[in-house]
């Protein structure tokens, strides 16, 4: 940087600097020590260059960049801008499920399917392959971590009232209310405005469909049954008062976590990460069950989980796609995605390998990853749509108004109005939308 | 951004050192007995602005846990903790953050002071056919918003492949339209035009006459127009978070924000947060005492009456 | 003001007019090639894409699903149509009406209190009243919003000691938005009082002293005397105070995940925030943009019309 600011007279740096047009790089597509190829990766996962690291030691001739984003939002509306600037976006991105069909439709991913990438389909389960490739032929990433939702709670509080571990969403809420009576001040959970992929995971475990192929036209799914039942529930939870209306990652949710008040949380296999920063000192005391259900059969959602992809930008794909591979399917890769940046690995058989040890905050519960491996087990299928974005902010603004409102009503008009501005959203933009 | 420093900056041409010495007052006043009354309501007033920042000297002495259990002004004893794991984070990142913050704002509001001088003391001391529409065109930019041309501004930058470079961040800043209207002012007021004119007679160059005679006629302006640039630099959040994807060249702002808003599967880092704030507020309460000195009274004063 | 210190007649230059009207032009050089860069062709750009847009055909999956096409006043219509933004738009001006008086008399007091022959302790309240404008709006709205969750606040602590139980949160939707003109307060008072101060000093003290020698009280002598003279700076604070609270952004953008009372379209900024960045269409947040700033440029000179005479008496 000392470097660039050699140059004096301002006016003259800023003519300079617009005339030095992009200088973009060449298309070599073989690297060598002395003159590798370099890759940019965009991802938020922490400590993830510690992985790379591994990489850049093992591989001279293709040297990769981690640069660190500031979460799955960020990063992909900074990819969207490069994509439409036509420069400026890295060769891999760290990108959500959820995120892929925005992405396709901005033509910001390569397609994979005629690369070596396409041979690991089997490593992964089929649920998650479909979530990558949208059920068609093409590949637009390589799965790397997947999120599928458990119930924690606090067995501290649970022993002390004497309460059992709700198995099913009637029981969950017959929970609620004996520990809400017991204690008014303490809640099982909150309903969470802010976290529409928390929503979209409850209700994949309901198997909702919010989007669907086809033929040639998006179906939008959203005011159904399954979403609706969803909704009433945690509506009536919310009237009734048994359950909290605040939004989760707040520092006042933080306090909650640390005090007892939330005794409680459904999240996802990630979660001892989130706990173990939000309430360090409550170590030992949480306990992970499989999400409650609706008592007619075993079924799970995914909150969170994430892929690697390569954008439609890169100028070295074949490379991209060889470090990508390694990444999520190499047994000493996934073991250090473990324990460095604490995911729970996509790929199974790796996942099985690396998964042994429960995380320190659940050195309580042995069991830890067999619990994970079972509600992994259980995922609901669920696709998601280009726009992906549209339904969620609408999630955030229609359930804001309906967790302060605190009526089952409320709720219920909340997914309906998701549902039409997700409809009217797609039909403005052109999109073929099936009635 | 109730106040964007934008628009903060473009209230005030006579931003002053603002100490009580006013010298034509009569001695007597400064001995009058004080009013408790007055005094208590401007006390009320200091401390309603201090609160916050007791909160965060406080917070910052916490733990992760001890910041969502203990009572919120019972201090602790983790400062120095909290600095160690800011700066192990990530290698030291945050420090990079700062020294970019700095480089920014620093490099940046000299620049732009300079630039605004000049284009200031052509629009204030010369005549010539045009200087009325460059001048309401130029302060026409003080109005639009920094959010909205920041996209845009990305948009054309990544046309010549600048986006991402600490040059994204630093070049739309060097221009500060209000700068320019300020410096006009301080032109007009500060430089008298028999001393231009002399110096003409004795054969002085135009360029020379600016550098070497008007320049630190307009200093303490000029020192007004740098702070009013470094601090708005320095707060910009918008456009280095469009413009830099790699954090390593991220301003304060843009980082701490990052640490805040880590996703769903990521705790916020909210003691990182905290210290980080209460580090970063040091150095420009700093600057502010340091550059006070420089500001004169008179000059407002001669602002105002021009 | 211009007209006193311009360049004498030009029969006494001794270079030629064409080189005086040069140097001006090259002295101004770099400041036109910046701002033409990086301020009126990023504007201009923001013309350009609002009257366009992007459509899409069938799944749009693939590569050239999307194209750009002209849109007429399309997007135009549709901010101008959308309840939310009109919404915003509302709560905006409720916002000024209810931040702009407070902050600008709170910050006249304090000024007036600094100008005062008797008050204390002015060095120590000038600088901490000063203190917030050093503070991002992105990290006062983070500490304020800990001053405000009640599970987490010193003043719901003690009025739980006070064993009042029901305060309503002040992120609850009746009262956020005074929770935000607080951070706008906060963080704007120390600048709007400095600038009165700084007017209030450049004033000839002799003024004062014809009117104490009448009999007049501090009090009088404040209203009648120091506030008609320092109007024009209480005109332009006041204008520019009206347009930070058009563009109020980030307050409320660092305060809506933690409370359901904002929505994402909270601000008219905000709503273009939103159309820019989580619906990625920069199309419609071009339209809304230049919308925005119109109606900046037409407060500005309607509230600059009917003032004219006293802020910019002097200017050209």
């Amino acid at each position: 940087m000392r470097a660039a600011f050699r140059t004096g007279a301002i006016a003259a740096v800023a003519a300079a600097a617009l005339i030095m047009t992009g200088c973009s790089a060449d298309g070599g597509s073989e690297g060598t020590a002395d003159d590798p190829i370099e890759l940019t990766y965009w991802a938020w996962a922490p400590k993830l260059d510690k992985v790379v690291d591994i990489w850049n030691d093992a591989h001279p001739e293709i040297q990769v960049t981690v640069n660190k984003q500031d979460g799955g939002d960020p990063a992909i509306t900074k990819l969207l801008t490069a994509i439409k600037a036509g420069s400026g976006a890295p060769d891999l991105i760290q990108a959500e499920y959820q995120k892929i069909p925005t992405l396709v439709s901005s033509d910001a991913l390569a397609d994979l399917a005629g690369t070596s990438a396409a041979d690991v389909s089997g490593e992964f389960p089929e649920g998650v392959w479909d979530s990558v490739t949208l059920g068609g032929d093409a590949l637009y990433a390589i799965p790397q971590d997947t999120g599928p939702m458990m119930f924690y709670y606090r067995d501290d509080i649970f022993t002390q009232l004497g309460l059992t571990v709700p198995t099913t969403w009637d029981e969950y809420a017959e929970t609620a209310r004996a520990l809400h009576t017991a204690d008014p001040s303490k809640y099982l959970g909150t309903f969470s405005s802010n976290d529409a992929g928390w929503f979209a995971g409850l209700s994949q475990q309901a198997k909702a469909e919010w989007w669907s192929i086809d033929g040639d036209a998006w179906g939008v799914g959203i005011d159904e049954a399954p979403t609706q039942q969803v909704a009433e529930y945690w509506g009536g939870l919310v009237a009734e008062g048994v359950i909290d209306n605040k939004p989760m990652y707040t520092p006042e949710w933080n306090a909650a976590l640390n005090d007892g008040t939330q005794a409680g949380w459904l999240g996802a296999v990630w979660g001892p990460g989130v706990l173990s920063g939000n309430a360090a000192d409550t170590a030992g005391l949480w306990k992970a069950a499989p999400l409650p259900n609706w008592g007619t059969d075993v079924s799970n959602g995914n909150w969170g989980g994430s892929s690697t992809a390569v954008t439609s930008q890169s100028k070295n794909v074949d490379a991209a796609v060889e470090f990508a591979t390694w990444l999520n399917t190499d047994p000493e890769a996934v073991q250090a995605l473990v324990t460095e940046t604490g995911i729970y690995p996509a790929s199974t058989d790796a996942a099985a390998s690396a998964l042994t040890e429960a995380p320190e905050f659940f050195s309580n519960q042995p069991d830890f990853y067999d619990v994970a491996a079972e509600a992994a087990q259980a995922v609901a299928p669920f696709q998601y749509g280009p726009n992906v974005n549209v339904a969620f902010s609408a999630y955030n603004d229609e359930f804001a108004k309906a967790a302060e409102a605190k009526t089952v009503d409320a709720f219920l008009a909340a997914v309906a109005a998701m549902q039409t501005i997700t409809v009217d959203d797609l039909e403005s933009s052109g999109f073929t939308v099936a009635k | 951004m109730t106040i964007t420093n934008q628009t903060r900056a473009l209230v005030v041409p006579e931003l002053v050192e603002a100490s009580d010495d006013r010298g034509h007052r009569p001695v007597s006043d400064t001995r009058m007995p004080l009013a408790p009354g007055s005094t208590a309501v401007l006390l009320l007033g200091a401390l309603y602005c201090l609160l916050p920042v007791a909160w965060v000297v406080i917070a910052s002495t916490k733990d992760a846990s001890e910041l969502f259990s203990t009572f919120t002004f019972a201090p602790s004893t983790h400062l120095w903790d909290n600095i160690v794991e800011l700066t192990n984070y990530r290698d030291g990142l945050y420090w990079r953050w700062m020294l970019n913050t700095a480089l920014y704002a620093g490099f940046g509001a000299i620049v732009s002071t300079y630039v605004s001088a000049l284009s200031g003391y052509a629009l204030a001391k010369y005549t010539f056919p045009g200087k009325g529409v460059v001048f309401k065109v130029l302060l026409m930019g003080v109005l639009v918003p920094s959010v909205i041309v920041a996209i845009p501004q990305y948009l054309l930058l990544a046309q010549v492949g600048l986006t991402n470079t600490y040059w994204s961040v630093l070049l739309p800043q060097l221009i500060s339209p209000y700068g320019i209207y300020l410096a006009r002012i301080y032109a007009a007021a500060a430089v008298p035009t028999d001393i231009i004119e002399s110096a003409r007679t004795e054969g002085a160059r135009e360029l020379y006459i600016f550098h070497r005679i008007a320049l630190p006629m307009m200093g303490p302006g000029l020192v007004t127009i740098f702070l009013f640039q470094f601090v708005a630099v320095w707060n910009n959040f918008m456009l280095p978070y469009i413009m830099l994807g790699n954090d390593e060249l991220f301003p304060i702002t843009v980082g701490l924000s990052g640490l805040l808003n880590q996703g769903a599967s990521l705790p916020a880092m909210y003691t990182l947060v905290i210290t980080g704030a209460l580090l970063s507020i040091v150095p420009l309460i700093v600057l502010f005492l340091v550059l006070q000195r420089y500001w004169r009274v008179d000059l407002a004063a001669g602002a105002v009456k021009a | 003001m211009t007209a006193t210190v311009e360049a004498p007649p030009a029969t006494k230059r001794r270079r030629g007019p064409a080189r005086r009207t040069l140097t001006p032009w090259m002295m101004l050089a770099p400041g036109i090639v910046l701002f033409t860069l990086f301020m009126a062709a990023p504007i201009l750009y923001t013309l350009v894409l609002s009257f366009q847009k992007e459509v899409v055909r069938g799944l749009g999956l693939g590569s050239g699903a999307k194209s750009r096409t002209f849109a007429g006043l399309e997007n135009y219509v549709a901010t101008l149509t959308d309840p939310e933004f009109l919404a915003s738009v509302g709560r905006v001006l409720v916002y000024g009406l209810i931040l702009v008086p407070t902050m600008l008399g709170l910050a006249l007091l304090f000024a007036l209190l600094l100008d005062a022959r008797r008050t204390g302790a002015k060095g120590f309240s000038r600088v901490s009243i000063f203190l917030p404008y050093a503070v991002p709006a992105v990290i006062s709205s983070l500490l304020w919003g800990f001053l405000y969750l009640p599970a987490v606040s010193p003043f719901y602590w003690i009025f739980e000691q006070l064993g009042w139980d029901d305060v309503p949160s002040l992120l609850s939707p009746g009262l956020v938005i005074f929770a935000i003109a607080n951070i706008g307060l906060w963080g704007g008072v120390g600048f709007n009082m400095i600038v009165m101060y700084t007017s209030l000093k450049a004033v000839p003290t002799e003024i004062y002293e014809a009117a104490r020698i009448d009999g007049a009280s501090e009090v009088q002598i404040a209203w009648r005397i120091k506030v008609p003279i320092i109007m024009p700076a209480l005109i332009m604070t006041a204008l520019f105070s009206m347009i930070a609270t058009l563009q109020v952004f980030a307050e409320p953008m660092t305060l809506r995940p933690l409370t359901n009372s904002l929505s994402t379209t909270w601000s008219p900024l905000m709503y273009v925030y939103r159309d820019a960045f989580t619906r990625d269409d920069i199309y419609s947040a071009a339209a809304t943009s230049v919308i925005i700033a119109v109606a900046t440029f037409a407060v500005s000179f309607f509230f600059l019309r009917v003032v004219q005479r006293r802020a910019f008496g002097q200017e050209d």
